[in-house]
């Protein structure tokens, strides 16, 4: 391999075939009279444009079913010819200089093409050059070269991920396995499980219970999850009214009363809210919606008025103390109870948190625009941040998620796309130039993803993801099956 | 040294069976490789890849351009097609200027036989053969080659080092044409060049035989010459036939040679207008051939073989089929380092440096 050209941050390398340099390999470049190395990542690669290719094509294409050929070429020259033909032009991204060992971004330096040894760098070599500690290990699963990838728990601790990617890629997998390594380190997990697909993590494939069976708490709305009124602070109660019941101001102040003249007689409870919306005197409008936001949460399930039967999620943190996830199945749960739920775990894990009652919690959100108010993608990237909730969103649709969040987050584990849409909405990402994200993200296979951000200090690392011995729930329902 | 390296030949070979016979390839394999044994650990400057293809026909042709002759007689003789699945075959070969090294230069030689017949096109490649040419074996090469493939006995005059690439390239056409002329019955054979003999690389004698084992197995010799120098009162030969509606042919008669020179015209010229189109051919046919058999050969190149701007496809095929790209001669150059363990080097470029960016031209 030789150093062809350099602009800006992009280099050329001329390659012969036998290279096997694939897409999102790191290749060094050694100047040895600088003692300098500068480290490049492929993120195409092209043929060379070697003069004289095109009428070769041209000659060959004209044969092509036309004209039988033989040949006779004992010196095997052809074989060489064929050789230069596909030799192929490395399009590769400065990541940084290696001077006497030490690794720096720096990139103000040019090696000489002449004198330059290229080669390739493995990614064990990279991530010991990169220094990317492994305190506390989360196996992720494996590079190219088939050495084992880890990434450090640390580097998602108090960090905005996103993994992202198309349909059946492997991204609901890697939460997965982030969820499991996060407890594995005694970090309390909360996952927003759109589709039932946590449920069942504390179980392995054959169906037995694994290492993490005791750490998986699954909690199902209206089902084994459901609080009394008492537990839910009038603030939370308000914006489920408001946000995901669509109160009216003037109703919601009318209901704050209500709420606040229960609370004074000691009798908050869903029986008596009824009963007491219905002797209110108040404009007949807004008993009206006050009923009918009533009933939405009565018939939600989710509130109960016998304390026995509530769930206290206070309690259940602190048997989470040591590490472990919390899951909410939100599987068959209709939107706006969604939304309910919603509003009060957020809430509660605030307040849980302003209290210090728990450290911090790290917050898997799948398809979070499903759920989650407008006004809590700003708050959760600021303010909740600063609180302790690390939140990790996982989706296929990328362009779900606000631009700002994407400047904001410090890992993205990016799976396939291949639309260009999808791709130009990643590639705001901060943590990588756009060209990167739209070349490599474009050809990965199914189950490998792109590791970008703090976790591979800023090195774009393509990754195999381990499978996972757990028994899956989610898949997709089919109505052909396979016979066999 | 052949059993050293023991290289096999293709297993299946379809090629006429007397060619095969004459093992040409394998004695241009074992001079190939001879006269490149001795340059291990040299240096070896690179020929540019914008590479030039020497013409063969106009290096016969310069040494006959004759101006102001007596004028010779033109017969316009139109033409008509005859299809009769006849096969024709087509012969070319081209050299190529690999680089230098310390001692000599690098070069390659490749040939290419294209035959149609039963509607189809049939191509049988040639090498490439690379040589490396020094003083020291120039003459060595030259010699072993013209006496195998000529038998004749005498040494020709020693070629300069810079006209061994053409030597080389015509004897291996020779070669090819001698192995077609044996081999092909009831064919038409096309030649590129003219049918001049008299140059070292084109005895009368061996040139006349050439012609001769094609006429006895039925076969006639058609050159086609895609320039010429010949004149005709100062006007080219190939515009004379403009005015004349193709396909036709122009023959010019009496043409006539210094007694002087060893030049021998062993073929009828003509100019050929075989299409519509801008372009008009020299067009030689065997003298050995009847003129109407001749004629009757041009027509039945003209029903069975396709053409383009008068110039028959096979031809065309097989100019294009020999003709090196550049990407050939960087592989032929990475095959020369890889076996040879030359080093490359790159000189500087003389002009570049004296003039800078005014330093036009190839280098020297």
């Amino acid at each position: 391999m030789r150093l062809y050209r350099k602009e800006g941050n992009t280099v050329q390398i001329l390659a012969l075939p036998s290279g096997n340099v694939e897409k999102g390999d790191y290749l060094l470049i050694d100047d040895p009279a600088t003692h300098r190395s500068l480290i490049a990542q492929v993120i195409d690669i092209q043929f060379a444009n070697v003069p004289g290719i095109l009428e070769e094509l041209l000659r060959n294409s004209t044969t092509n079913g036309l004209v039988y050929e033989e040949r006779f070429d004992p010196l095997d020259i052809a074989s060489h010819v064929t050789y230069i033909q596909d030799s192929r032009l490395l399009v590769c991204k400065i990541r940084g200089t290696v001077e006497d060992g030490k690794l720096s971004v720096s990139a103000s330096w040019l090696p000489s093409r002449s004198q330059s040894n290229v080669k390739r760098l493995p990614t064990a070599s990279l991530l010991t050059l990169a220094k990317i500690s492994e305190d506390l290990p989360v196996q992720l699963g494996e590079t190219k070269e088939l050495s084992q990838f880890t990434i450090d728990a640390r580097a998602l601790d108090g960090k905005l991920n996103i993994v992202t990617g198309k349909k059946g890629t492997g991204k609901s997998h890697l939460s997965k396995l982030l969820v499991l390594g996060l407890i594995d380190h005694g970090a309390m997990v909360v996952v927003l499980d759109l589709n039932g697909e946590y449920a069942h993590l504390g179980f392995s494939s054959n169906g037995e219970k694994n290492q993490h069976h005791n750490k998986i708490h699954v909690l199902t709305p209206g089902s084994n999850f459901k609080i009394t009124l008492d537990q839910m602070k009038l603030r939370v109660m308000l914006n489920v009214l408001i946000h995901a019941l669509h109160l009216p101001g003037t109703s919601a102040r009318e209901f704050r009363r209500i709420w606040r003249f229960l609370q004074e007689r000691n009798t908050l409870t869903l029986h008596e809210l009824g009963e007491t919306i219905k002797n209110w005197k108040c404009n007949q409008h807004v008993k009206d919606a006050l009923f009918s936001r009533y009933y939405s949460l009565l018939n939600s399930g989710f509130f109960t008025d016998n304390p026995a039967e509530a769930t206290n999620l206070e309690e259940n943190f602190q048997r989470n103390r040591e590490g472990g996830a919390l899951i909410l199945n939100l599987r068959d749960t209709s939107t706006v109870d969604r939304q309910i739920v919603v509003e009060y775990i957020l809430g509660k894990l605030v307040d849980l948190l302003t209290q210090w009652k728990i450290r911090a919690v790290f917050l898997f959100a799948e398809e979070a625009h499903l759920y989650l108010r407008e006004t809590y993608w700003d708050d959760i990237v600021t303010r909740m941040r600063h609180l302790g909730v690390f939140t990790t969103f996982v989706t296929n649709q990328p362009n779900t998620i606000r631009e700002n969040i994407y400047r904001q987050a410090d890992n993205i584990f990016l799976f396939n796309f291949t639309n260009e849409h999808d791709l130009e909405t990643v590639s705001r990402a901060t943590k990588v130039d756009a060209e990167t994200v739209k070349s490599i993200a474009r050809d990965l296979p199914p189950h490998h993803c792109l590791v970008l951000g703090n976790v591979v200090k800023d090195f774009p690392i393509a990754v195999k993801v381990r499978a996972l011995d757990i028994q899956t729930t989610g898949q997709t329902r089919f109505f052909f099956i396979d016979k066999d | 040294m052949i059993e050293q390296l023991h290289y096999a030949t293709t297993p299946k070979y379809n090629f006429p069976k007397p060619l095969e016979d004459l093992q040409l390839p394998q004695r241009f394999m074992e001079l190939s490789l001879k006269s490149m044994k001795k340059i291990d650990g040299e240096y070896f400057q690179p020929h540019e890849t914008t590479f030039y293809e020497f013409a063969k026909e106009n290096f016969q042709d310069a040494t006959s351009t004759f101006l102001h002759q007596p004028s010779p007689t033109l017969r316009p003789i139109p033409l008509k097609p005859i299809s009769d699945d006849t096969t024709i075959i087509a012969i070319d070969v081209s050299s190529i200027n690999v680089g230098e090294t310390q001692t000599g230069v690098l070069c390659a030689v490749r040939g290419v036989i294209v035959w149609r017949g039963k509607n189809r096109y049939r191509c049988f490649h040639l090498g490439p053969f690379p040589f490396h040419v020094t003083e020291e074996n120039k003459k060595e090469i030259y010699n072993m080659l013209r006496q195998c493939y000529f038998k004749v006995s005498e040494e020709a005059s020693n070629p300069s080092l810079i006209n061994m690439q053409i030597r080389i390239c015509n004897l291996l056409e020779r070669w090819l044409q001698m192995g077609v002329s044996c081999s092909s019955h009831r064919s038409i054979i096309l030649w590129d060049g003219s049918l001049t003999a008299g140059t070292v690389d084109s005895p009368v004698n061996f040139v006349s035989q050439l012609l001769e084992m094609a006429r006895n197995r039925l076969n006639t010799v058609l050159a086609f010459s895609k320039m010429t120098r010949l004149r005709i009162s100062g006007h080219r030969l190939t515009d004379l036939i403009w005015k004349y509606p193709p396909p036709c042919l122009l023959q010019i008669s009496n043409v006539p040679t210094h007694a002087s020179s060893p030049m021998r015209f062993l073929g009828n010229i003509y100019v050929a207008k075989l299409t519509g189109g801008s372009c008009s051919f020299r067009l030689d046919i065997d003298k050995g051939v009847q003129h109407e058999k001749g004629i009757e050969a041009v027509q039945r190149l003209l029903g069975n073989d396709l053409l383009s701007q008068s110039y028959p496809e096979t031809l065309r095929l097989a100019h294009i089929f020999s003709t090196f790209t550049a990407n050939e001669v960087i592989g032929i150059q990475r095959f020369i380092t890889q076996k040879c363990g030359l080093k490359i080097v790159t000189r500087p470029n003389v002009r570049r440096l004296l003039f800078g960016s005014f330093g036009k031209g190839a280098e020297g």
